[in-house]
């Protein structure tokens, strides 16, 4: 007993010990990276879409790198469907003689009811060569128009090309229903901004600038005017009030017409909340 | 099965009936409410750009041809307080396209938009059938189209420019949210004659420079005049054959009285806002403290027990706090202390001495005179002693007094040749001088009179 505590209290020794040299407190060493160029850029450019425009004028720019392309995919596309019905046809070409001569019997029959009992049989003999002709090259016969063998030689040659001019005319010019894209630009807000506070004179008076924040919201018109009188959000009392939300109006009033926006940009500025904050003006 | 359902359910804490149907409730609420408000384009605007607002005034409507001067001479003096407050900036009548404005009509707006201006005031003078005038005035915002203010006043016609000084201060009030301070009065110490024999009288004048009066002969020497927060009433010091005093004059009606009876020299007098009572130094020995005096029941008290020169008391609006100057330290410094006596702390650590503090109107500053490299300057530190600025510096200014609005500060200043009384805004601009008949020093602006 004494033996084996004392093996199982050496071992153990042994191993921490081991334990501690092998593992010693070296830091995990991080090599240095080089540092990678990255490129910032928005999302925006690359994912969204114009919104589209049934009288947009067509973009051609485009166009002069896929003409020749384009004219050979329109052939292919039109072409598809009828290589595989020819592929049934020339089944059917070599199943069509049977069939006729299974067939013969019912309209010999009927023409037999109907004119003479007695005749049928000899003239069955002969009407079967000369009615198989006149059923079945009707639906089989414009598969085999000339200008259908013309259109599959070329597909072929169409097919290659097929792949890269798709490709490349991912851009429509007419946009997509659901495109985004029409926001604000960084400078148009800026310029926006800019023209308020140029034009926003508050009154000097004020001692507690956190009383006299002004929230106004005004709609536009797309001319860039007011299409109303602009309403004022916040509340307050008393004359340094009044002046002071007479300040904010007053820099709206004067800041028609909002030229600065663009039209295309319309919806995203057509409603237009204000914050006239003085806080930063009249600290001390 | 059942057993775990239940404990389930003690477990989880289940949404009772009643909590669902007010969520639901809840629900329904906010599906009612316009949604709109993801559309809408947000802005802070955190700068503005405060620069004098330009202001149409056409000279007045006259009721009667012989009033049209009377008219158009209002119309001048409104114009001239409203520029003079740096403020606003009155349009050339040349430039105006709507010419004659009827006051009961409605302007038209887009004339006055055409020349940028933002208001528009209108008046008309007429004469009541008992001789009085009556002036009436309209202000409107040009851009939102709209009257901002309208009133009318009735007065004898010889009190014409206080009716001027009254719109213009509506006109004020209503713009800049602000009380104005152009129906006011200056006190001040007139200067005429050589500088070894100079003759100084108390006199009285409006802000704007007119209407002088003479209140004293000239016989006395007369210093420190401060009006009366409350009256119109003004308390200086004057010394003619023995020690100098504090007297207290009413200006109305010329009675004078002699503020407190002690031994010895008293100065640097100044009212409590109440205009109850009087703060004063008297001197004692090489020293000085500061003692008060209530005017009814004449009883005074100690206010300061230093072996120091404690000078210019003057109360904070509130009347809790007085601040004082006070060569204790070693040098002149400002110190602050409360009403009633007590612990002083010092608040002035700039270089230089500082002297004649007093305590804005509105409380938020505390305006003095700074003495250092050989200059004199003109500066306001808020009352603990922050955001010392200085408005104005130069060979000799001093003597700051405040406008009741608490924005304007007058001051005499002498570049040499003697003093005269000049005016600037709490932000350091709009410096100007006041017209006065001869040179000028020692200002003191009176409360509204109105």
């Amino acid at each position: 007993m004494k033996t084996a505590s004392a093996l199982s209290v050496t071992l153990h020794v042994a191993v921490l010990a081991w334990a501690m040299i092998s593992f010693n407190g070296k830091a995990f060493d991080v090599p240095p990276v080089e540092a990678m160029p990255v490129d910032m850029i928005p999302v925006e450019d690359f994912t969204e879409l114009t919104k589209g425009a049934k009288d947009a004028p067509k973009k051609e720019e485009p166009k002069p790198l896929v003409e020749k392309k384009q004219e050979e995919v329109k052939k292919p596309e039109e072409t598809k469907p009828k290589v595989t019905e020819k592929k049934e046809v020339a089944a059917a070409k070599e199943e069509a003689p049977p069939p006729p001569q299974e067939t013969k019997p019912d309209p010999i029959a009927e023409k037999i009811e109907k004119q003479e009992p007695p005749k049928p049989q000899q003239q069955a003999a002969k009407p079967p060569e000369r009615l198989p002709p006149k059923r079945p090259p009707v639906p089989k016969q414009p598969k085999f128009d000339a200008d259908k063998i013309a259109a599959l030689l070329d597909k072929r040659e169409a097919q290659r090309n097929a792949a890269t001019g798709a490709d490349l005319n991912s851009a429509p010019s007419l946009g997509a229903s659901q495109g985004n894209a029409k926001r604000l630009s960084a400078s148009e807000l800026e310029a926006l901004r800019a023209r308020l506070m140029a034009l926003w004179n508050p009154p000097v008076g004020i001692q507690n600038p956190e009383q006299f924040i002004i929230r106004v919201r005004m709609q536009l018109k797309p001319d860039g005017r007011l299409a109303g009188p602009p309403q004022v959000l916040s509340s307050g009392h008393g004359q340094l009030f009044d002046s002071a939300r007479d300040s904010a109006i007053r820099a709206v009033f004067r800041a028609q017409p909002f030229d600065m926006l663009r039209k295309e940009t319309y919806d995203t500025w057509k409603d237009i909340e204000v914050t006239f904050d003085p806080r930063d003006m009249f600290r001390g | 099965m059942t057993d775990v359902m239940s404990r389930l359910s003690r477990l989880t804490v289940l949404p009772s009936r009643r909590d669902l149907l007010a969520g639901a409730a809840a629900g329904s609420l906010l599906a009612l409410t316009p949604r709109t408000a993801s559309a809408v384009l947000r802005l802070d605007i955190t700068q503005g750009n405060i620069q004098p607002m330009p202001i149409a005034l056409p000279d007045f409507v006259a009721g009667a041809p012989q009033d049209a001067e009377l008219a158009r001479n209002i119309t001048g003096v409104i114009s001239a307080n409203l520029q003079r407050s740096g403020l606003f900036a009155p349009i050339n009548p040349q430039a105006f396209i709507e010419k004659v404005i009827n006051t009961d009509v409605v302007p038209r707006f887009p004339d006055w938009r055409a020349i940028n201006a933002q208001a528009l005031v209108t008046g008309r003078i007429t004469r009541q059938g008992d001789g009085r005038l009556k002036a009436e005035f309209r202000l409107w915002d040009v851009f939102a189209g709209q009257q901002l203010d309208g009133k009318q006043y009735f007065t004898t016609p010889e009190n014409w420019r206080r009716i001027a000084h009254i719109i213009s201060d509506a006109v004020y009030e209503r713009l800049t949210g602000e009380r104005g301070y152009f129906d006011t009065r200056i006190v001040f110490v007139d200067e005429t004659g050589p500088k070894d024999r100079r003759v100084k009288r108390l006199a009285l004048m409006d802000q704007d420079g007119a209407n002088v009066r003479y209140l004293t002969r000239g016989d006395e020497l007369v210093l420190t005049p401060r009006f009366n927060p409350s009256t119109q009433e003004v308390t200086y010091m004057s010394y003619g054959q023995g020690d100098p005093k504090v007297f207290l004059l009413n200006i109305e009606t010329g009675q004078r009285e002699i503020v407190g009876n002690f031994p010895g020299m008293t100065f640097a007098p100044r009212f409590s806002p109440d205009g109850q009572r009087v703060v004063m130094s008297l001197q004692q020995g090489n020293n000085s403290n500061l003692f008060v005096m209530d005017l009814r029941s004449k009883q005074t008290t100690r206010l300061t027990d230093t072996p120091a020169i404690d000078t210019s008391p003057s109360y904070a609006p509130d009347g809790s706090r007085i601040c004082f100057e006070s060569d204790r330290g070693g040098s002149q410094q400002i110190y602050v202390m409360p009403a009633a006596g007590g612990p002083a702390q010092r608040i002035s650590f700039g270089e230089g001495h500082y002297s004649t503090p007093v305590w804005s109107p509105r409380g938020d500053y505390i305006a003095y005179t700074r003495q250092a490299r050989g200059q004199f300057a003109i500066g306001v530190m808020k009352p603990d002693g922050s955001g010392e600025r200085v408005l104005t510096e130069g060979f000799h200014n001093e003597g700051p007094t405040w406008a009741p609005n608490g924005r304007v500060i007058m001051f005499f200043r002498d570049n040499g040749g003697g003093p005269y009384l000049f005016t600037i805004d709490i932000t350091g601009r709009n410096d100007l001088k006041v017209p006065t008949p001869s040179f000028a020093s020692d200002p003191a602006w009176s409360p509204l009179l109105s």
